[in-house]
């Protein structure tokens, strides 16, 4: 049987079958279809209905299943998210998986489409070390980023002293996991 | 800092069991193949995790035998939310009865829509795990509960009727 204590480990060596099968395109199909449309109804449906409100009430019991460690800080223009220990991305550090070449693009490749449908967009970055941040603002609000520690005070992840890595990747009002821009 | 596991598990996460809802990622997987590319692809994605990913537990199958296919699943299922699962091991082979399937239990209880083949994938990733450690499986029934037979694989052995795996729904 295929479980779900391991599912982080199994859905990551996936990606990877998916790219030798059908490209990226596919490997982006897959997030947006099966991921996005298929097994994360829930939260596509609290969200489009209920929108912050519904950002609140989706991650806040998923994260905390998942035993994530973050910041939540939400305000009537934006939820925000500081992620201090992915728990999907500590999971294959901690055991040495690495099959795909971007795992952390999974994110975005379905929360991207699924905001996108409720009206939403991204500011967001990850370190690829297990930290990130997310900042979804309506569409129409065009407030660009917020500065480190401007919007969730000492919880921002950007103030960590090992925020930094080899590898940060940047996106800006994004819906598509294709936007990133790498951070030097 | 990972929480203390069997060492029968060949990976470790910092909660005790995992989180049920991935079960959804798992059927919408199955389903998202099977409609771009076939049956036909779902089942060698299923037989390429099994002798993959799931490789060190064919060497740890092959390294202790019975006793390690049991030691295996269960400590497997005692991470898996609301599994009910007896495992026995006698001289000739390990058996699994599955009284409570916590995929099929958690897909059922949120109203998702069961992949119709979802059941087999229980044949062909163990099969192709048992199959490099010498041995193989046999599954019958489905749909929530089940009997799994692991047993060394022998030429006079019939092989495994699909159609003694039940249609999950």
């Amino acid at each position: 049987m295929i479980g779900c204590y391991d599912f982080c480990g199994h859905y990551e060596w996936t990606f990877e079958w998916l790219n030798q099968l059908g490209g990226h395109a596919f490997v982006r199909a897959y997030w947006d279809q099966a991921i996005h449309q298929d097994s994360q109804t829930h939260a596509s449906k609290l969200i489009r209905e209920k929108g912050f409100e519904g950002m609140k009430e989706y991650w806040g019991p998923t994260l905390a299943d998942e035993g994530a460690l973050y910041e939540r800080t939400v305000t009537e223009d934006v939820f925000r998210i500081d992620m201090h220990g992915c728990p999907s991305k500590g999971f294959l550090l901690n055991n040495g998986l690495e099959q795909y070449r971007d795992y952390c693009d999974h994110c975005m490749g379905w929360i991207g489409p699924l905001m996108k449908e409720a009206g939403f967009v991204i500011d967001h970055e990850h370190n690829h070390c297990g930290q990130c941040w997310w900042e979804m603002r309506r569409r129409t609000d065009s407030t660009p980023e917020s500065a480190p520690g401007a919007l969730s005070g000492d919880s921002d992840v950007r103030l960590r002293p090992d925020w930094k890595s080899v590898q940060t990747d940047h996106y800006e009002r994004s819906t598509d996991p294709d936007d990133k821009m790498a951070v030097s | 800092m990972a929480a203390p596991i069997p060492a029968s598990l060949p990976y470790a996460d910092t909660k005790p069991v995992g989180h049920a809802d991935f079960y959804f990622a798992v059927n919408a997987t199955f389903r998202f193949i099977q409609r771009h590319h076939g049956e036909g692809a779902l089942i060698k994605y299923w037989q390429d995790l099994g002798q993959s990913y799931y490789q060190p537990v064919s060497k740890r199958w092959s390294e202790f035998g019975f006793a390690g296919v049991a030691d295996y699943w269960r400590a497997f299922f005692a991470a898996e939310p609301g599994a009910e699962v007896e495992v026995s091991e006698s001289q000739d082979e390990v058996r699994l009865e599955v009284k409570t399937c916590p995929a099929i239990r958690h897909l059922r209880e949120h109203g998702r829509e069961i992949v119709p083949n979802f059941c087999q994938h229980c044949f062909f990733v163990n099969e192709a795990i048992a199959g490099t450690a010498g041995m193989t499986v046999r599954v019958c029934g489905g749909n929530g509960h089940c009997t799994q037979r692991f047993m060394k694989a022998t030429a006079d052995l019939a092989p495994q009727k699909l159609e003694d795996i039940a249609t999950a729904s």
